[in-house]
């Protein structure tokens, strides 16, 4: 009988002690939860629900079905902007994921001020990104900035870098490099260190040169970490704040619209025109396209594991 | 006096919902409203009945500062409150969230305007179609309206209501430097009328370092502004009186072209410092150009900012043949139709800017020629200048006597229009296009907008 009482105890002990912990769990899930569900999940229900109706910017609303869809069809300056996003991300991500490992790899062996030199590379990215605009555009500026003098030795000081629809959005790109390449190398640089120095150790004694152990070893052992840094990049360079501050700051999407990202554009639909309807609209298009291409990615990849 | 306008919220056809009942049906809470809105920046209102201090949102002040525009707005409501039960509340926004940014949209979109706020020709339509002005004109004595310089007053108004009353008028002229021209070996007997003139001399004033002119080049209501004056003096409008669209005509191809021009040629910036083509300190001033376009604000500015710069003002150049023309830009206060209070509003807004008494006339003033360059934009305010001999010399009385009698008031279009414009702009001048082509182009847009346009006339 005691035994028994004993076999109770103990398992309405164990029972108690699960009931505490799951309890703990959904405590600890609930903070980001609650935030997931304000300030992303209820946004995206308010775009779908806004995309039918046709919303002045002054709070009136008139039901529109399926008008703001129809009316994408017809838009002049969808494409162009469309254009500009997969531009401005064809050459970001693949510019910053290259500069960001070799920054990594730079950085990786301990060297006399390395710490100082990993914080150097990555002090841009704790910047405003306003304040990266306004420091880049008075580099930039036509004749009198710093990088014009500098390019006027060999005959390129007349390029107007934001002025110029030729140039306008690789300097974009080039400043938004500079402001994330940082990040990517701290992210690059945790990958590095996971990778078993053993494995580095053996391909070194099989006579394997610094080409041969990066193509061979590294960039293999370290796809799950390039993985999610080509991922969250790609979100960032059509999503990203990066897509619409420095627009807002350098350029108001010229000129000529070279530089009108779809966020700008989004915003400007918004708060130019007051069309809030239409811009859902259009946020639910980039939504879509960015579904398509993370759940690709993700297929290809089997979720990041390549398996 | 009293108008009855049809109150153009109930223009629209169709069933409609207000936004709370739509968020009420939804239970949501109207926070969120502002969905494609991952990018708004949503303020806090006003909310709450009658009897709180009703606000007041500006660019000048509070800002912290003792800078005379700032002391101007924090003198005028403390002047306000110390007479009156109903209190007003200053609230300071920076340039960027006033001018460009969403905060006033935001805020009107969330049913949470500010009471009483400063608004621009430029954007005037999109808030009286948006049916949150009140109509000031019950407050306005014959007299009072009499006082305004009427082509600003009629910018603010809509079929006799007076949604907005204006208190500075700010043409536009062109800045040089004095020491860019002497450089080049230039004088004043060389400062150019004509176009042609103005592009010969741009050319001449261009260096390695330095640009001849300096037009706005970033897309926004602030380029459409400073460039409408080159197409009137060719006689163009972009939408005439009777509704057609007349953007394709040869005065506004000529002038896209000859902004055009000046770019591909070298002789004007493709971009500005600082705050852009309306900052000649940053411009001018630092001698990266030697002829700008600005308002006469600048005055004040560059007597700030470069005390010692040594600069003069000449009218903007026109076509051969044709007369100087100028846009009079500047701000007026407008009252919430929605607020809290929108009668008492009405009133502060009225005794704030069109006050009759020798001492709302000499507050005017202080705010035209001290705390701002400006020209005032009520004629007893300009003979009070006058009397005073505040515009005796200088630039000032340049601009008093020469450019404000060319100038004609900033256009009112709907942001549509404004849009197809500026892109005809953006496309010639930066992008080398054929002006007759892009006119055309930004004639069709028009066209088609305007055909289904239903809000309150478009002017000019």
């Amino acid at each position: 009988m005691g035994r028994n009482w004993d076999v109770m105890r103990t398992s309405a002990r164990a029972s108690n002690k699960a009931r505490g912990e799951a309890r703990a769990a959904w405590a600890f899930l609930a903070a980001d939860t609650i935030g997931l569900g304000i300030f992303v999940v209820l946004p995206i229900l308010l775009a779908l629900v806004l995309a039918f109706f046709h919303v002045s910017g002054f709070g009136q609303l008139k039901f529109a079905g399926l008008e703001n869809f129809l009316q994408l069809a017809s838009d002049r300056v969808l494409p162009t902007s469309l254009a500009v996003t997969a531009i401005y991300g064809g050459l970001f991500v693949p510019l910053s994921y290259v500069i960001g490992l070799a920054l990594a790899l730079l950085v990786e062996r301990g060297f006399p001020g390395v710490g100082l030199v990993r914080t150097a590379l990555f002090v841009p990215y704790v910047l405003s990104l306003v304040v990266v605009a306004i420091i880049w555009q008075f580099l930039v500026v036509d004749k009198t900035g710093i990088i014009p003098q500098i390019l006027q030795v060999i005959n390129l000081g007349n390029i107007s870098w934001l002025g110029d629809p030729k140039y306008a959005l690789i300097t974009l790109v080039l400043i938004s490099v500079w402001y994330q390449a940082g990040y990517q190398m701290l992210l690059l640089l945790g990958g590095l260190g996971d990778i078993p120095r053993e494995c580095i150790d053996a391909s070194r004694l099989d006579g394997a040169n610094w080409f041969k152990r990066l193509w061979y070893m590294i960039l293999p052992l370290l796809k799950p970490t390039s993985f999610f840094v080509l991922l969250t990049s790609t979100l960032n360079a059509v999503t990203g704040m990066q897509a619409f501050d420095l627009v807002y700051v350098l350029t108001q999407g010229g000129p000529a619209k070279s530089t009108t990202t779809m966020p700008f554009y989004i915003y400007e639909q918004a708060f130019t025109y007051n069309n809030l309807g239409y811009a859902s609209a259009l946020t639910l298009v980039l939504v879509a396209i960015m579904s398509v291409v993370v759940g690709l990615t993700f297929k290809a990849t089997r979720g990041g594991r390549f398996q | 006096m009293s108008y009855a306008l049809p109150h153009p919220r109930n223009q629209l056809k169709g069933p409609q919902f207000s936004r709370r009942t739509v968020m009420k049906s939804l239970g949501i809470g109207a926070g969120a409203l502002a969905a494609p809105g991952v990018l708004t920046g949503c303020s806090g209102g006003s909310g709450g009945s009658s009897g709180e201090a009703l606000s007041l949102w500006n660019f000048y002040g509070d800002d912290g500062t003792d800078s005379p525009q700032s002391t101007w707005w924090v003198d005028l409501v403390k002047k306000w409150n110390e007479n009156n039960d109903q209190q007003v509340e200053l609230r300071y926004l920076t340039n960027a969230t006033y001018l460009d940014g969403t905060t006033l949209q935001t805020a009107f979109t969330a049913g949470e305007g500010p009471d009483i706020f400063l608004l621009s020709t430029g954007d005037f339509l999109r808030y009286v179609n948006g049916g949150v002005l009140r109509d000031l004109s019950d407050k306005m004595s014959d007299d009072i309206v009499a006082d305004f310089q009427p082509a600003l007053l009629d910018a603010r108004s809509v079929d006799g209501a007076i949604y907005g009353i204006p208190f500075e008028a700010e043409p536009l002229a062109i800045y040089y430097s004095v020491s860019a021209f002497e450089k080049a070996g230039l004088s004043e007997g060389d400062i150019p009328e004509t176009w042609d003139q103005f592009y010969d001399i741009a050319g001449e004033l261009t260096t390695p370092d330095q640009f001849g002119s300096l037009f706005a080049t970033t897309p926004g209501y602030y380029q459409n502004f400073t460039w409408y004056p080159f197409m009137w003096q060719g006689d163009g409008r972009v939408v005439r009186k009777d509704g057609t669209v007349a953007f394709d005509d040869a005065a506004a191809v000529d002038a896209l072209d000859f902004w055009g021009r000046l770019i591909d040629d070298g002789y004007a910036a493709r971009n500005a410092r600082g705050d852009g083509a309306s900052d000649s300190a940053s411009n001018l001033g630092s001698g990266a150009v030697a002829m700008q376009q600005s308002g006469i604000w600048d005055i004040a500015t560059l007597r700030q900012k470069n005390p010692d710069f040594e600069y003069g003002v000449f009218k903007l150049p026109h076509p051969e043949g044709k007369e100087s023309v100028t846009s009079v830009g500047g701000w007026a206060i407008c009252v919430n139709a929605d607020g809290k209070d929108p009668d008492g509003a009405a009133e502060f807004a009225v005794w704030a800017m069109a006050d009759q008494s020798k001492e709302g006339r000499e507050r005017a003033l202080a705010w035209n020629t001290e705390a701002k360059t400006n020209m005032p934009a009520r004629e007893s305010v300009i003979e009070l200048a006058q009397d005073k001999g505040v515009w005796s010399d200088g630039p000032l009385q340049y601009f008093a006597d020469e450019v404000a009698p060319t100038g004609r008031a900033e256009p009112r279009l709907p942001p549509e229009v404004y849009k197809a414009v500026s892109d005809a702009i953006q496309n010639v001048q930066l992008s080398g296009a054929d002006g007759k082509t892009e006119a055309a182009k930004a004639a069709d847009t028009i066209s088609g907008f305007m055909s289904t346009y239903d809000g309150a006339s478009v002017a000019y």
